[in-house]
């Protein structure tokens, strides 16, 4: 009852927050539709004079944004793929199989969330830089561009996901064993097991952990940034649009960079609002983020 | 390819061995037969770990004590902790500004993200539509570091919305980003912003767990509003404040990326953190000895508050 006391104070508060969250997210729509010489003047005004639609031309003009879009989605349909059938896989091999070395597999996978990203960034550059016999590199790496050539550099240290892998099993441990047991002496094979049953069955936990990961390699910046330096035909949405707002004049392209922004955001923000009850839950698993 | 045939050979295998009537030891063969699929289910994870892990690790602790102009994988010269004594000796900027830029900016975004969503879930609890404020709060996280980055540098501008607000109330501009002694602050008060929405996402379920009947009995004893949050609601809610502070104190530490595409460390060092010297120093300078050597001390900062955490809720569940 206490707890109901002076709501206008509450409502106070959230609504002020509220206004604080979305008011960057509207100034940047409001900014994308302003004319040449209107964003970045004094004096400030929040609304456009006509809501002017070339700068989302000229965004998909110069920014070459059909190939950036397309980087952008196969990397983050390779990564997203791959966590998901590495995860349910190794999750269910962890949660169910038995076998020699499980502890040992299950401690190395919980280690691997202990290492944090940023002190993998400079070897993963090198490794993929230096791949033998790949991209012009001979035997000792050297010469040529390595694995960087490929659109899938951009996903290649994401496809295996610790987090996910930990989360499978956590959820699998909780599956009763019978039911694999009927499947079986029914005589399907492991394989048959995890495609029918256990697929099946972890199908929320799947959505919730293909959006998370849809999410964040969506949004990948640094290492998108990296492979790109070394290979430009692999530019993702974040990087092109970065690079724009570094090069120019900010007070003449800045709609067209807000133009930018608004598109590469728009996909990740339809599919959070349809699935939110998932990608919350997800937040809530993770803890982190 | 190997391992996509695998399994279908050891299906047909055991089809094989039933049809011929050699029923004997089933079970023994199942087992057998698991642990081959275990590891054929594993096969790409541990792999994956083999050579994006475990190479890796390796690889940045040689660079790390060595020197090496990053062309020919022989060339690599072994220098032992000379890069290390180059972070810490006279005249380096490392230790300061650049990790007391690293500590400010995690104490700083800790504290605004904590007392504004302790405030904001307390305040979400009374109210209706709770899912709809939460989504509300939540934009900035599924939002690319590059859009909340640049979209905050261009309302910091002269003619930006914060200084427009700043004119409209009667007081002048601010060059936050362009003066060193705001750009920090300034980056700290954008990176709280984006980590709010989680922080109140789980603050909200610790305070969900808190029984109403307590708030029933502190009622019935005539306490008030500001007496309940400090001796009621606080108090139970330390394991969920203690979770968001480590994480978020982490994070804090780790993050470049909203710097990079905000004021690249500058202006001077005013921004730079250790995340960040380590990038430029590999990726602008070409020094992978020195970059090495800063994220392994950033690691073992890194490390520390990681065990300090596990170390505190391990003591917690020992009061409970």
């Amino acid at each position: 009852m206490i707890r109901r006391r002076f709501p206008w104070l509450s409502y106070l508060v959230v609504v002020t927050g509220a206004v604080l969250t979305v008011v960057p997210f509207l100034d940047m729509v409001m900014t994308s539709f302003k004319g040449p010489g209107e964003a970045g003047t004094l004096p400030y005004r929040f609304l456009p004079k006509a809501f002017d639609l070339s700068n989302y031309r000229a965004a998909i003009d110069q920014l070459d944004l059909p190939v950036l879009f397309r980087n952008s989605v196969v990397a983050t349909a390779v990564i997203t793929g791959s966590v998901l059938l590495t995860s349910s896989l190794a999750g269910y091999a962890l949660a169910k199989l038995r076998f020699p070395g499980r502890d040992f597999v299950f401690r190395l996978v919980l280690s691997t969330m202990m290492f944090p990203p940023f002190l993998f960034f400079i070897p993963h550059f090198l490794i993929l830089v230096h791949w033998p016999l790949a991209g012009g590199n001979d035997l000792l790496g050297r010469g040529g561009a390595g694995l960087t050539v490929s659109i899938l550099a951009l996903a290649m240290p994401f496809l295996v996901n610790g987090f996910g892998i930990f989360l499978m099993r956590q959820f699998l441990v909780s599956l009763p064993d019978e039911v694999l047991e009927a499947a079986r002496i029914d005589g399907a094979g492991e394989f048959a097991v995890w495609w029918r049953i256990v697929v099946p069955q972890t199908k929320p936990v799947l959505v919730t952990l293909g959006l998370l990961t849809f999410v964040s390699a969506w949004n990948e910046y640094i290492w998108a940034l990296l492979v790109s330096t070394a290979n430009p035909d692999v530019m993702t949405l974040p990087v092109g649009i970065q690079l724009l707002q570094d090069y120019v004049d900010p007070t003449r392209t800045m709609p067209i960079v807000m133009a930018g922004l608004v598109l590469s955001v728009l996909p990740v923000l339809v599919l959070f609002l349809l699935l939110q009850k998932y990608y919350i839950r997800g937040v809530m698993l993770s803890g982190l983020k | 390819m190997v391992n996509a045939l695998a399994p279908d050979t050891t299906g047909r295998a055991a089809h094989g061995a039933r049809s011929a009537g050699a029923a004997v030891d089933v079970r023994g063969r199942a087992r057998r037969r698991q642990v081959g699929v275990a590891y054929l289910f594993l096969a790409p994870t541990l792999l994956f770990f083999a050579v994006f892990l475990v190479l890796p690790l390796g690889f940045a602790l040689l660079l790390s004590m060595s020197r090496w102009a990053g062309f020919d994988l022989a060339d690599i010269d072994p220098v032992g902790l000379d890069n290390f004594a180059s972070l810490f000796a006279d005249g380096s900027t490392f230790l300061t500004p650049i990790l007391t830029n690293t500590l400010l900016f995690a104490v700083g975004t800790v504290a605004l993200a904590l007392s504004g969503s302790v405030l904001v879930a307390n305040c979400i609890d009374r109210l209706r539509f709770q899912g709809l404020w939460r989504t509300l709060y939540f934009l900035p996280i599924v939002t690319t570091v590059v859009a909340v980055g640049n979209v905050w540098k261009y309302m910091y501008e002269p003619g930006g919305l914060v200084n427009g607000v700043l004119n409209t109330l009667g007081l002048g501009s601010v060059a936050f980003l362009q003066d060193p002694d705001t750009a920090l602050p300034s980056v700290v008060v954008v990176q709280a912003w984006a980590s709010l929405g989680s922080a109140i996402l789980i603050l909200t379920a610790g305070l969900k767990s808190i029984p109403e009947s307590y708030y029933e009995a502190a009622a019935l004893d005539g306490a008030g509003p500001v007496t309940v949050f400090w001796r009621i609601t606080l108090p139970l809610l330390r394991p969920s404040l203690l979770f968001v502070c480590v994480t978020q104190f982490l994070t804090g530490l780790q993050s470049f990326a909203l710097i990079i595409v905000m004021t690249r460390g500058g202006p001077g060092d005013a921004t730079n953190v250790a995340a960040l010297e380590m990038y430029w120093q590999a990726f602008s300078h070409g020094d992978w000895g020195t970059a090495s050597a800063a994220a392994f001390v950033l690691f073992v900062v890194v490390l520390v508050v990681t065990l300090a955490q596990l170390w505190i809720f391990r003591r917690k569940g020992e009061d409970a």
